[in-house]
């Protein structure tokens, strides 16, 4: 943690910081997502309460809170309990493990804007984010009804298929930085953009190296299959109100409802994040290198220690626009496409993007090998 | 009578004994366990014991020989739980039963 | 007692108690729960031991897909409470007890006659690997561990093909009757 208690402090808010993070951004999602499906299907949404409907958002908290404390009677109950909890933890323990902004220098102190610095950071997201599929499944056998045991095993099969393509997707950008690190990953991508092949090299100094310029096949089938890790639309198999009423989570009001809320904008904003991460440039401003971001900061700033704060807080910003760009995406496809059906779903994952993720990684360990000849 | 050391000094033996515990109660429930998927997750669970125990020895005796075994273990333990659970799967779907009482004779 | 001890300890008693109630509880369900417990349990002992890669591998392997399709055949199949959860003879079950009780004083004896245990001298510190090895790990993997490394991959092939095989011998997800 550190090593002195100034450090263990910092070190430890840091992680709340990150917690509260993630359930803070919930409900302001929720206002954007209900306010953006009314601008998309030309209602007015959600616009009493407060200036812009804002209150909208403690209005409802409120009466989550007072809702009736409700289990139903087939229930398993402690799993029916423990399900809702359980949903928390994959998203929140994997977004403390994600870089923020760029490392802020006090005195002797370097404070990484994240939970915790991990070198294997992207086995450890990965890692955490597959154990997701065990609230779902016990959320579906707890609650005692075939509805959510149906929509549980769905989302389960579905959750389970379409880590593979997402973790093969990624394995492109590893082999094409050679780290596991999520910092070593972001200072890579800050310098320009340069294309070498058997002694030729195509400078385009205008772009920066972003991952999409190396991977664009890898990046849409992450940004795809995060979709359906996430359980949202055009994949949300899970809840197909159809046949299905509403999926794995019928059973559940009140306050538990909230936390598989929480727990799905969780993995929206770490989906988000990591996309912003592998191949968008994390936190570096784009255009602008961090030695010229840290210069301006000491120039605007009364010492070296308040000059790495501010840069810190400047790229913070900078990396949570990128995030809403990509939340926004995730919005918008909510509302335009429509829903697969089970058998296109699984098709589309095993047929189609487990083929290509393999293909993408076959070629891009060819061309690394033909690059290093 | 073991010395204060043996809580404060935490070493390979303490590993190798922990993995040892596991192993055994994973044994313990092949053994007494009737219900066929149970049997199955305790030879998971012997793996499991016995990856601890290489990667151990892998730490302690500084060569990455004893990881590498680790993933060969995992990838055949994946392997041998899809298939057993499929198999299991049919049984299920013949005798609506997967205790192991149900189907201990081999004729159909 | 230094938070290295201290990890180990409560990894262990952890680690321990999920695998204990992986065997002793009746309910199926609950059983396969306590396995995914036990697997996260030492999947962080993979990091008390430095292997961070095989930590997360553990995870995503065991925990994430292996445990998970337990509990996804357990839910199928709708086990409730088990009438004969263990073994009925009584005779059978205490030899059975027996066997497992001498392993395992056989086991703990023997690590404890062989590595000197519970001294200073059981491990020699400077062979211990420090740091990250993720990069070591692949590099024995990929040349001198490569043949046994392609023989899994066939054998995962024939793994998958048998599974499929058995699975789809009467209907499946996609049955088209």
């Amino acid at each position: 943690m550190g090593h002195d208690i100034f450090e263990i402090t910092i070190n430890a808010i840091k992680l709340i910081v990150c917690f509260l993070i993630i359930v803070q951004a919930v409900p302001v999602l929720v206002w954007a997502e209900r306010r953006g499906s009314a601008f998309i299907q030309n209602r007015l949404g959600p616009n009493r309460i407060g200036p812009l409907g804002l209150l909208q958002l403690a209005a409802d908290a409120v009466k989550f809170f007072f809702k009736e404390e409700f289990a139903p009677a087939n229930a398993v109950k402690f799993l029916y309990y423990a399900a809702p909890i359980f949903a928390l933890i994959p998203a929140t323990v994997a977004f403390a493990a994600i870089p923020l902004g760029a490392p802020v220098q006090w005195n002797e102190h370097i404070f990484r804007l994240q939970g915790y610095e991990i070198n294997v950071g992207i086995v450890f997201i990965l890692a955490v984010s597959s154990l997701a599929p065990y609230s779902i499944l016990m959320a579906g056998w707890g609650s005692g009804n075939k509805y959510a045991l149906m929509g549980a095993l769905r989302a389960s099969a579905q959750v389970i298929s379409y880590e593979l393509a997402l973790g093969l997707s990624i394995v492109g950008m590893i082999m094409t930085y050679g780290t596991f690190n999520l910092s070593e990953m972001i200072q890579a991508q800050q310098a320009p953009l340069s294309y070498s092949l058997l002694g030729f090299t195509l400078p385009l100094n205008f772009l920066p190296a972003w991952g999409i310029f190396y991977q664009p096949l890898g990046a849409i089938l992450f940004f795809a299959a995060s979709f359906a890790e996430s359980n949202r639309l055009p994949f949300d198999l899970a809840e197909g109100e159809a046949e299905l009423v509403a999926g794995f989570h019928v059973e559940y009001g009140g306050f538990k409802m909230l936390l598989f809320f929480i727990g799905e904008y969780g993995h929206m904003i770490v989906a988000s994040a990591l996309m912003v991460l592998f191949y968008f440039g994390g936190y570096v401003i784009p255009g602008i290198p961090m030695e010229t971001l840290n210069q301006w900061a000491l120039e605007h700033a009364p010492d070296a220690n308040f000059a790495s704060l501010l840069a810190g807080l400047i790229t913070l910003v900078c990396f949570l626009v990128k995030v809403v760009v990509f939340l926004w995406i995730f919005i918008q496809v909510r509302w335009t496409l429509p829903r697969f059906r089970y058998d296109q779903l699984m098709d589309l994952g095993w047929k189609t993007m487990l083929p290509w993720a393999l293909f993408n990684t076959i070629l891009t360990a060819t061309l690394i090998y033909v690059a290093h000849l | 009578m073991p010395s204060s050391d043996l809580f404060l000094e935490v070493g390979l033996s303490h590993y190798l004994v922990l993995s040892a515990i596991l192993f055994v109660a994973g044994m313990a429930g092949v053994l007494l366990r009737r219900n066929a998927i149970v049997i199955l997750m305790s030879v998971e669970l012997m793996l499991n014991a016995v990856n601890l125990s290489f990667v151990a020895f892998s730490h302690y005796m500084g060569q990455m020989d004893g990881q590498i075994m680790v993933f060969f273990v995992m990838t055949i333990a994946a392997a041998e739980v899809s298939v057993g659970l499929a198999i299991l799967v049919s049984i299920f779907k013949r005798y609506k039963e997967v205790n192991i009482r149900f189907f201990e004779h081999l004729k159909g | 007692m230094t938070a290295d001890v201290f990890l180990f300890w409560f990894l262990a008693i952890v680690t321990l108690a999920g695998g204990l109630t992986t065997i002793m509880i009746t309910n199926p369900i609950y059983s396969a729960l306590s396995l995914a417990f036990t697997m996260v349990g030492v999947s962080a002992l993979f990091v008390t031991l430095n292997a961070y890669f095989l930590a997360g591998v553990q995870l995503i392997v065991y925990a994430g897909a292996v445990t998970v399709l337990f509990v996804m055949v357990l839910m199928m199949f709708d086990l409730k409470h088990e009438v004969t959860a263990f073994t009925r003879g009584k005779i059978s079950g205490m030899v059975k007890s027996g066997i497992v009780a001498v392993l395992a004083g056989i086991l703990v004896g023997s690590i404890s006659l062989t590595t000197d245990i519970f001294s200073k001298s059981g491990a020699a510190p400077e062979a211990v690997i420090g740091g990250d090895t993720t990069k070591e790990l692949g590099k024995v993997l990929f040349s001198k561990y490569i043949f046994g490394f392609e023989a899994l991959g066939i054998l995962l092939l024939m793994v998958a093909i048998g599974a499929v095989a058995l699975a789809r011998s009467k209907g499946g997800t996609h049955a088209k009757q």
